[in-house]
């Protein structure tokens, strides 16, 4: 009996855990992607992006891929590839103002993307 | 994942819900969040292993949190009694010594075809040849049986629940006027039988709604 009691509450406790380390280390992966692309869409803005800025936010959301995939669905996670590499395309080609338009979209994939595993009633129901 | 714990525990609950609502009859010798937990791993261990696009530590939350919910169950089963009755139900008597109790059945969304089913798997082959018999909590059924079996013939079911059995009926040549006869003279109509069953030595067990069973003689072909 008191073995059973103890199981479930290392097990509650295990997934208290992994509840608040999921929410802040989504959280935190977001905030700075999003920092990136910030830094990136005032480049784009100003005419001054080169496409090895482009890269180097590709690398970082590589980097970053790699671990989010352990608590993200992959289909969110190719939704961000999928306009990353369009804005890096359209960088590569010259073309800001198209660019601007798909940084545009991936800031707010990464503004909402973390509050879809939130703990929220219309997350729940 | 607080999102796919919530989300499993609300599945859970209402599958326990809906379970308990159905009765015995669905439940199958498993306590009702048993049979629950049963449904449930399957799919949970199945969708993220099979899926590549959903990350396995969702399963094994959605397993854990069955596996939380599990104990919790166990714990209330064993700690505050009301609660087990509310979890995994009572046993139910649905053959008393005034026969078999329609009101029973029909709580547990059972007929007079499963009851006489559950006494065969059970070994008894008469509706008489028990005190009492009752569906556990589980669904599994269990009886007093008498001292000494009434027979050693096989019943047929000739009325359940008010309809007659017309293919049994022909069986033993109980049918048309002998079948009206025998209603006229034990005052009944035929919507009001709970159920009428015969052996082949003829004893038969008759009981009316809202009366006690009856052991009556009466003449069959006698060719089962």
């Amino acid at each position: 009996m008191v073995k059973s009691i103890i199981y479930t509450l290392v097990a509650i406790a295990i997934c208290i855990g992994t509840f608040i380390f999921t929410e802040w280390y989504l959280n935190k992966q977001f905030d700075e992607f999003s920092t990136a692309l910030d830094s990136l869409y005032v480049k784009v803005e100003e005419q001054t992006a080169t496409r090895e800025d482009g890269y180097a936010v590709r690398s970082l959301w590589d980097d970053k891929k790699s671990k989010l995939q352990v608590l993200v669905p992959h289909n969110d996670i190719s939704y961000v590839d999928y306009w990353l590499n369009e804005a890096c395309g359209l960088l590569y080609t010259g073309k800001y103002d198209l660019a601007l338009g798909k940084i545009e979209v991936l800031k707010e994939i990464c503004k909402n993307l973390p509050g879809g595993y939130s703990l929220k009633l219309e997350n729940i129901l | 994942m607080a999102l796919i714990f919530i989300r499993t525990a609300i599945i859970f609950i209402t599958l326990l819900f809906v379970m308990r609502l159905m009765g015995k009859s669905q439940i199958g010798e498993m306590q009702p969040f048993e049979f629950v937990i049963t449904l449930l791993i399957a799919e949970l261990a199945c969708i993220p292993m099979a899926d590549t696009s959903i990350p396995l530590l969702y399963g094994i939350i959605s397993i854990i949190a069955i596996f939380v919910l599990h104990q919790i169950m166990l714990l209330l089963d064993l700690w505050f009694k009301p609660m087990k009755t509310v979890i995994c139900g009572k046993p139910s008597v649905v053959i008393n010594k005034d026969g078999i109790d329609e009101f029973q059945l029909k709580k547990n969304n059972l007929d007079v075809s499963d009851l006489i089913e559950s006494m065969r798997s059970a070994g008894y082959f008469n509706l008489d040849d028990v005190y009492y018999g009752l569906y556990e909590a589980n669904g599994s059924f269990s009886a007093l049986e008498k001292e000494e079996k009434a027979s050693y013939s096989l019943s047929l079911t000739l009325i359940d629940r008010g309809k007659a059995d017309k293919q049994n009926c022909s069986r033993c040549g109980f049918e048309g006027q002998v079948l009206n006869d025998f209603l006229k003279e034990q005052n009944a109509r035929l919507k009001d039988v709970v159920v009428l069953t015969v052996n082949g030595e003829g004893r038969a067990y008759f009981q009316k709604r809202g009366e006690k069973y009856k052991i009556l003689q009466i003449k069959v072909n006698g060719q089962w």
